[in-house]
């Protein structure tokens, strides 16, 4: 009973421990609602942990033609997330042109895109960390970067 | 019974009570982080350049852009694309009709305060002076007749903001350096466009949030 008790707490804190790991970095969050008749909905959370990871070992050959037009502008990625990080809730630009609205923002250490227009809504937020992560995994798949 | 329970709260639950801890002490950085307190890192000191555009066609466009001016200055030596490398912008002298920039801006900054260009036209109004440190660009369109359609233009650049712009070499702008000198500048409008369908306005303060 005691080895059952003790077996249970170390899954319990494993699994609390893995949690909270996984999580640390909040989650990516993908919406997509058309509210046509018909209209796809979408609705994705990632935690923003896994998708670094996920980069790493993916083979680099996937990464040839997005890391040649990306390289360029990684040190602007990574100099910009830097940045970022200084202005977790800040409002960046707001675009109302008639019923669509463009939002880039961010709110609680996340760069969020807001877009609303007539009979669709996409919301994205990703956490700037894992745009910093994200840019420096890719950077390690570029030959000689 | 009695014991065991007593044995497990002795020894057991020591060893459980240590995993606990290192489970809750992992999660505190998360916990604990500036983000979750909904605290901003960013200072009392932040300039913030905004740009707000106003279209008051039948859609009403409105445009509003908020950049950290600390943002910028950071970001923009970072790019390098077509005229701009790290921070400066290369002039290309084929648009200039060979008028010496850094030359005409030497003579401006020499000069003393007064109106140095004044133009009334039946169709324009232009104003060029130099006040209080600053360079006023007023420009007054009336070649659409009416009153009311006409469409007025007004800069207002500070001097040091000039100076740090041409200070860079004879063919460039260094705009870092520009946005460096404008940080130190306080609240103020720099740019103003207004005409029949039309606002623009280009201005410096530290709120992180257009008007």
């Amino acid at each position: 009973m005691i080895l059952l008790a003790k077996v249970a707490l170390g899954v319990a804190s494993t699994v609390a421990f893995a949690t909270v790991y996984t999580f640390r970095e909040g989650v990516i969050r993908v919406d997509v609602d058309e509210s046509r008749a018909g209209g796809s909905h979408v609705h994705v959370w990632v935690p923003a942990a896994a998708v670094p990871i996920a980069v790493h070992f993916t083979p680099s050959r996937h990464f040839q033609d997005a890391g040649e037009k990306l390289e360029p502008w990684l040190p602007t990625i990574r100099q910009l997330t830097k940045e970022l990080q200084k202005y977790p809730n800040a409002d960046f630009v707001d675009v109302q042109d008639g019923a669509q609205h463009v939002q880039v923002r961010t709110r609680d250490g996340k760069l969020q895109v807001d877009v609303h227009e007539p009979g669709q809504y996409v919301h994205v937020a990703v956490p700037i960390d894992t745009i910093e992560d994200v840019a420096g995994e890719i950077s390690d798949h570029i030959p000689g970067a | 019974m009695f014991n065991r329970t007593s044995k497990f709260g002795k020894a057991g639950f020591g060893k459980a009570g240590l995993l606990l801890c290192t489970a809750v002490l992992a999660a505190a950085p998360a916990i604990l982080s500036p983000v979750a307190f909904g605290q901003t890192s960013a200072s009392k000191a932040e300039r913030w350049l905004h740009v707000r555009v106003v279209n008051s066609d039948n859609k009403g466009e409105i445009v509003r852009v908020n950049v950290p001016l600390e943002l910028a200055e950071s970001v923009l030596p970072t790019i390098n694309k077509e005229h701009l490398h790290n921070g400066k912008l290369t002039i290309d002298q084929a648009h200039l009709n060979d008028v010496d920039l850094h030359a005409l801006m030497n003579a401006v900054r020499n000069a003393k305060d007064g109106e140095y260009v004044t133009v009334q036209g039946s169709d324009q109004d232009v104003r060029v002076a130099k006040e209080g440190g600053r360079l006023l660009v007023h420009v007054k369109d009336k070649s659409r007749g009416d009153h009311s359609k006409h469409s007025e233009v007004e800069v207002k650049i500070p001097m040091h903001v000039i100076d740090a712009l041409f200070s860079a070499g004879k063919d460039e702008l260094d705009i870092v350096a520009a946005l460096h000198a404008l940080a130190a500048q306080g609240d103020t409008e720099l740019v103003s466009v207004k005409d029949q369908d039309n606002t623009i306005r280009v201005w410096l303060d530290s709120k992180n949030v257009g008007d």
